[in-house]
């Protein structure tokens, strides 16, 4: 070895403490946002490349599907609802941003595999990218509510702003779980396909096709429904749309931001642990 | 001058070769596959230094250690200044979008903001020789123009460390003594570059120091020519 001078020198990728992972995993939303505009850039780009419609197919997916989930909601009960078609979409957006962003947290480290083999920065990136685009993408999506509001003869209040809230509580809901995920989905896939599964499986379990108040309607749903941390973005949504703040009870409120916290904390403290090993097995 | 800028210290990786979530939460095991068993060197500050071996020998492991990608299982490895990695042909770069984009993209990867990016762009466009092909999709480029984009902007951000991994030997003639050249430019300004290839002519040229590597440890570390004398010695008893 050299006599060299080592003051200079730094530690190559050292981790920094577990215990702090859920507010320097914050900081670097701040830090690194550059990348991460350009990462969600790059992401939306793709995703409407070689396509005619191009951007018109974020509004034009989630009127389509509410207009199937319609048809088959007047086949099985006769006597909808005036709003249903819209509660339906509503609940088709929020719904769906949750189930992307979860599934895009998961497959982070995955798809990413050859970014991963060519440079290191944090890979927290990744997903915040990905969950970046998905939230632009369902905000340009909520577009759609707005002629149906002049079609409803509904109000333009400033409680249609708990729309986009409501979105981005969804999406911090998914959020904590895919990176408590996405290491483990390094080693085995079968996690991906199990995430698929549930958020399939969540769309029928959350209100995307039913509403909070059928559920009150049945008095013991309600008591069950209520630990679905989903339910309360949905019916936050619902209600903006209405021009009404949310009347959904305290602490089913609390259930749902809990969640969202719960999930980061352990998710983020997770992910810091466990990422470098993980990548070894891409 | 003999200042460190890259220090190996008892690296160790190794791989694991079984599939299982447990595996994660264990160190190392029996049955992993060791890649790297004790690396220990450095390297000073405005070096070349080649690295040689088989293929599979752990060389292009231990640039990624170096480069952060990989955490060693033991020892540590210290460094001053901005590193970049320069691997594969292109890797990282996305057919949709321009050369252009691509190269704002990669800078923004490496850490770059768009200020810095914009600077650059004039001189990265007249290294690459890409001309009017800069603001093309990247699916319309050759693999020689998508290795020309790369080595353009992995060299024009100036990294204080630069570690290459086989990618001098792509592009015509007048592009391969162009991009000697640009190292050899890198290395004027003090900037430290870490090379890996399999081509001795290149090594011998310029790189002031090799180290030749076998089954993840090193063999040999030193003098050019001496390294690749080892390189072929090793290959004889092995065959």
């Amino acid at each position: 070895m050299g006599e060299g001078l080592e003051h200079r020198l730094e530690v190559v990728g050292e981790r920094s403490s577990s215990i702090l992972s859920p507010l320097s995993s914050a900081s670097i939303l701040f830090y690194h946002q550059y990348l991460i505009q350009n990462l969600i850039r790059k992401d939306i780009k793709a995703r409407y490349s070689n396509s005619f419609l191009g951007y018109a197919w974020t509004v034009l997916e989630p009127a389509l599907l509410s207009a199937v989930y319609y048809f088959l909601f007047i086949m099985i009960a006769d006597d909808p609802d005036p709003l249903y078609a819209v509660w339906v979409i509503i609940g088709v957006i929020v719904w769906s941003c949750f189930g992307k962003c979860l599934q895009s947290t998961v497959s982070s480290l995955t798809r990413n595999a050859s970014t991963i083999h060519l440079v290191y920065f944090p890979r927290l990136i990744f997903s915040f990218a990905s969950v970046g685009s998905t939230i632009w993408i369902t905000l340009m999506s909520s577009i759609v509510l707005i002629p149906l509001l002049f079609a409803y003869d509904l109000e333009i209040s400033w409680q249609l702003l708990l729309v986009p809230i409501a979105i981005l509580l969804a999406a911090f809901n998914a959020v904590g779980l895919g990176l408590l995920l996405a290491p483990a989905n390094c080693v085995n896939r079968d996690i991906e396909h199990l995430i698929r599964f549930i958020v399939r499986a969540g769309f029928f379990v959350s209100p995307v096709m039913w509403t909070w108040d059928m559920a009150m309607k049945r008095g013991w749903a309600a008591d069950v429904v209520i630990w679905n941390p989903m339910v309360f973005p949905i019916t936050l949504a619902r209600d903006g749309f209405l021009g009404k703040v949310t009347e959904f009870p305290m602490n089913g409120i609390m259930i749902s931001i809990g969640w969202g916290l719960a999930m980061w904390i352990i998710g983020t403290m997770v992910f810091n642990r466990f990422e470098r090993s993980a990548v070894k097995y891409l | 001058m003999n200042e460190i800028s890259i220090l190996v210290d008892e690296v160790s990786l190794s791989f694991p070769k079984k599939k299982s979530i447990l595996n994660i939460f264990k160190k190392s095991s029996t049955n992993d596959f060791l890649a790297l068993d004790k690396i220990r060197f450095s390297v000073n500050k405005g070096e070349v230094l080649g690295i040689i071996g088989r293929n599979g020998c752990g060389k292009s492991t231990l640039l990624r250690v170096i480069a952060g990608i990989f955490r060693p299982d033991e020892g540590q490895c210290k460094s001053s200044g901005k590193i970049s990695l320069l691997a594969g042909l292109g890797t990282g770069f996305t057919g949709h979008l321009t050369g252009r984009q691509n190269a704002f993209l990669y800078g923004s990867i490496l850490g770059n903001d768009e200020k810095i990016m914009k600077e650059l762009m004039p001189e990265i466009i007249s290294f690459s020789e890409l001309e009017s092909f800069i603001d093309e999709p990247l699916r319309t480029y050759s693999a020689g123009m998508k290795a020309r984009l790369g080595l353009a902007v992995a060299s024009a951000l100036n990294p204080e460390i630069l570690l290459i991994d086989e990618v001098l030997g792509v592009g015509d003639p007048v592009f391969k003594e162009k991009s000697k050249a640009k190292i050899l430019d890198m290395v004027a300004g003090a900037g430290t570059v870490v090379l890996v290839s399999h081509s001795f002519g290149l090594m011998t040229s310029i790189c002031d120091r090799v180290i030749h590597m076998s089954e993840g440890k090193i063999c040999f570390d030193g003098n050019p020519k001496e390294a690749i004398e080892s390189y072929y010695e090793s290959e004889e008893k092995r065959n």
